[in-house]
C-alpha cells in the first residue's frame, strides 16, 4: 500500500470507526510526523479506534508530562540528535563532554520514566547507533553511548514501559531503505514511509493485546503442516515432521497459548503418531484440544471454539491447502488464517511472525500453567457431556471458591484479567498494573479476586469484583469465562452482598455496560433480583436493598479466606 | 501522470481531485503546511520512484510547478 493511499484509508477509516478513542502520544527528538497516519491506519484496520497525537519536535522531557494521561505513549529518542551532530561529534569529544551527554540523558530519561510511570503503556525504542555506525572496524562513541544508556534504561523502567529493538526493524528493511538521509540533513525526519510500516505493524500487537484484541489459540492442520507427507497415504513412516515448527509450537504452548488440532484425518492414526512418532516434538500432553474426523473444518473450529469457550476471533488456523483457508475464511471470516508456504525455509519465519499475534505483554506466572488450566477444562466439558444432569454434575465437581481481598501479590494478574476478559464482564472497564494497585491501597474500594477450585485443579485467579463504598456501587464485575457456566457468578454476588453488608452499605448499585461481546451477562443483575432503576441504549444500572436481597445460597460451592 | 499527481494530492490533502488546479498551492489549501508538504513529497516519490532534491522541494510550491518538477524527472 501506498503512502498517500494509506493517508486516504486511514481519513474514511476515521469517519467509519466506532468504539472508545484509544489515545497514544508520539514523542520523539526528531521529526516523525509521517508516523501518524500508518499508526493509526493499522489499527484502525484492526478496529481500534486509534487516535495519534504527535509530540513538539525535540520536547520529550516536557511532553512525558504533558501527554501523561495518554493510553500510550511511544518514544523515538534517537541517539544521534542528544545534541545536534552528534554523530559526527561523539568521536572527537573529550571523556568530560561524553560524560556530560550520559549524565544529561540519564537525568531526562528518569524525569520521562517518573512522568510517565502512571501511563498504562509506554513503548520506548533502545536507543541506537545502527544506522550512523554501519562502517565502524571497532567500537565508536556512539555506539559507546548508546550501549550505556541502554543498560541504564533497563534498569529504571516499570512494568508499563515495553522497550523495543528497533534495529531489528532497520535491519529487515535494510539501512538504506528503512532511512531517508536526505531529510535527515534537510528537516530531521530519520525514518522512511517503509519503515514506519513495518516499525507500527509490530508494535500495534502490543496496543492490541492491552485492549483485549488477542489472539489465544492456534490450530493446526497435520498432512502437509506439522509433517511433511500425508498421513493417511504415506503411513506412519512415510511422513517427516517438521520439527523446528513443532518447537516453535511447543514453545507458544508453554508460554499458555492454546495448541490444537484440526485434521480430516482417522483420529487413531493421528493418535498413534502423537503417542508413538519418535520425531514428534508436539505430544498429547501440548495439545489441548483435537478435531480429527472427516468432519468440514467450519464445523469442527465452530466446535473448537464452543469447547475452549472463547469467541472464534481468539483463533488463528493454519492449513496447508487453500481450499480449507478459502472455506475458511469465507464461512468464519472472523478467524485468522495463514496457510503453509510452499517454500519449506519460508514456513518458519511465517510462523515466527504469527507467534507475535500472542504476543502477550502481561506474562504472569499463570501463564505457564495455562495448558493445564485448559486441559482441565476439557475434562470437565467432557463429563458435562457424559453427565446429562447439570445441577448433580456441578454438585460431583467438588467445587470451592478461594475469597482474597485487596491483594497486592496478584496485581498482575488482577490487570491482565481486566484487560483480557470479553464477555462475562458487566462493565468491561480496563485497567492497568498501576491503576489496580491505587484501588487496592485505596480504603473505600475492595478488590475482591477469586480462585476456583474443584476436584480436577485449580483454575487460578479467574473472577473479580471492585466495590467503591463511596459510591455504594459495583464497578467490575468479572468471570474468566473458563469457568462459566458453573453458576459461580451466583456464588460470588453472594459474597458481594456480604461484604457490603460488613461495610455498612444499605442500598448497593450496580451496572451493565453493552459491548460487542457481553451480550450474555445482559440480564444478570436481573436475574440476582436486582431492581433497574435506569435504562439506556447501551447501559443498564440497578440497585438492589441489602437488607431484603435473596440469596441464592448454592450449596455446592465452599467459600474459603485467601491467604 | 498527471491523473496520478492529482490522485495523490488529493489523498495527502484530502481534498477532491476535480478541485485541483495550476493554481492549486499552499494559499488556497487549508491543509497544505510545512509538515504536510513534506509528506506530499515522500508520497510523490514513492508514487514515481524518483527523488527531488532540495531546491526542487522547495520549488514545488503549486501544482504547474509540481507537473513540471515530476515530469523533468520521472
Amino acid at each position: 500500500m501506498k503512502y498517500s493511499e494509506i493517508i486516504k484509508l486511514n481519513n474514511s477509516l476515521e469517519e467509519k470507526i466506532q468504539g472508545a478513542e484509544y489515545n497514544i502520544s508520539i514523542l520523539s527528538n526528531i521529526m516523525v510526523h509521517q508516523s501518524k497516519d500508518v499508526c493509526e491506519w493499522l489499527l484502525r484496520t484492526e478496529s481500534l479506534n486509534a487516535k495519534v497525537t504527535l509530540g513538539e519536535y525535540d520536547n520529550i522531557v516536557q511532553d512525558s508530562k504533558k501527554f501523561q494521561s495518554s493510553d500510550a505513549v511511544v518514544i523515538f529518542w534517537e541517539a544521534c540528535n542528544f545534541i545536534d551532530g552528534l554523530q559526527y561529534k561523539v568521536d572527537v569529544s573529550s571523556e568530560n563532554d561524553f560524560n556530560n551527554i550520559v549524565d544529561k540523558v540519564k537525568l531526562e530519561i528518569d524525569i520521562v520514566l517518573a512522568a510517565l510511570n502512571q501511563t498504562s503503556t509506554v513503548v520506548i525504542n533502545r536507543f541506537s547507533s545502527l544506522i550512523f555506525d554501519q562502517y565502524n572496524l571497532s567500537k565508536g562513541n556512539l555506539k559507546r553511548l548508546v550501549d550505556i544508556l541502554n543498560s541504564y534504561l533497563e534498569g529504571s523502567v516499570g512494568k508499563n514501559v515495553n522497550l523495543f529493538d528497533i534495529d531489528g526493524v532497520i535491519s529487515r528493511l535494510s539501512i538504506k531503505s528503512a532511512t531517508d538521509l536526505r531529510y535527515y540533513y534537510s528537516s530531521k525526519t530519520l525514518y522512511s514511509i517503509d519503515f514506519y510500516r513495518e516499525y507500527f505493524e509490530q508494535i500495534k500487537l502490543i496496543f492490541l493485546a492491552k485492549t483485549g484484541n488477542i489472539k489465544k489459540a492456534l490450530i493446526f492442520d497435520c498432512d502437509n503442516t506439522l509433517w511433511r507427507g500425508t498421513l493417511g497415504e504415506d503411513g506412519f513412516n512415510g511422513i517427516k515432521m517438521f520439527q523446528e515448527i513443532q518447537y516453535l509450537a511447543l514453545n507458544l504452548a508453554k508460554r499458555g497459548v492454546i495448541i490444537g488440532l484440526c485434521s480430516k484425518n482417522n483420529p487413531e492414526d493421528v493418535e498413534n503418531v502423537l503417542k508413538n512418532h519418535p520425531d514428534m516434538i508436539l505430544k498429547n500432553d501440548d495439545i489441548i484440544i483435537k478435531m480429527i474426523n472427516w468432519d468440514n473444518k467450519v464445523k469442527n473450529l465452530n466446535s473448537i471454539a464452543e469447547d475452549l469457550n472463547i469467541g472464534l476471533e481468539s483463533l488463528v488456523f493454519i492449513d496447508d491447502s487453500s481450499f480449507e483457508i478459502g472455506l475458511v475464511k469465507k464461512e468464519l471470516p472472523a478467524i485468522k488464517t495463514f496457510q503453509v508456504p510452499l517454500k519449506e525455509y519460508e514456513y518458519r519465519l511465517m510462523l515466527k511472525k504469527v507467534s507475535n499475534l500472542f504476543y502477550n505483554p502481561f506474562k504472569t506466572e499463570e501463564d505457564s500453567f495455562k495448558t493445564q488450566i485448559y486441559k482441565d477444562q476439557r475434562k470437565r466439558t467432557k463429563e458435562k457431556n457424559k453427565e446429562v444432569d447439570l445441577e448433580s454434575y456441578l454438585v460431583s465437581l467438588g467445587m470451592s471458591l478461594t475469597i482474597d481481598i485487596d491483594d497486592l501479590k496478584q496485581v498482575s494478574r488482577i490487570s491482565q484479567l481486566t484487560q483480557k476478559t470479553n464477555q462475562f464482564n458487566l462493565t468491561t472497564r480496563r485497567y492497568s498494573e498501576s491503576d489496580i494497585e491505587s484501588f487496592i491501597l485505596d480504603s473505600s474500594k475492595i478488590v475482591l479476586s477469586v480462585a476456583v477450585n474443584d476436584k480436577y485443579g485449580s483454575s487460578g485467579l479467574t473472577a473479580l469484583a471492585i466495590l467503591c463504598l463511596k459510591s455504594s456501587e459495583i464497578e467490575t464485575f468479572l468471570l474468566s469465562c473458563r469457568i462459566l457456566g458453573r453458576n459461580i457468578e451466583y456464588k460470588f454476588i453472594d459474597i458481594i452482598i456480604d461484604i457490603a453488608k460488613q461495610n455498612n452499605v444499605k442500598v448497593l448499585k450496580a451496572s451493565f455496560i453493552k459491548t460487542q461481546k457481553n451480550s450474555q451477562v445482559m440480564d444478570f443483575y436481573r436475574e440476582c433480583k436486582f431492581d433497574m432503576i435506569e435504562k439506556t441504549i447501551d447501559s443498564s444500572i440497578y440497585s438492589v436493598d441489602i437488607n431484603s436481597f435473596k440469596y441464592k445460597n448454592i450449596k455446592y460451592i465452599e467459600v474459603e479466606d485467601g491467604k | 501522470m498527471e491523473s496520478r499527481i492529482k490522485k495523490v494530492i488529493s489523498n495527502v490533502f484530502d481534498i477532491d481531485v476535480e478541485s485541483i488546479n495550476n493554481m492549486t498551492s499552499p494559499d488556497n489549501v487549508e491543509n497544505w503546511d510545512s509538515l504536510k508538504h513534506m509528506n506530499l513529497i515522500v508520497a510523490l516519490e514513492e508514487e514515481f520512484e524518483i527523488e527531488f532534491d532540495a531546491q526542487e522541494i522547495v520549488d514545488s510550491m503549486n501544482y504547474a510547478l509540481i507537473v513540471s518538477i515530476v515530469n523533468e524527472r520521472y
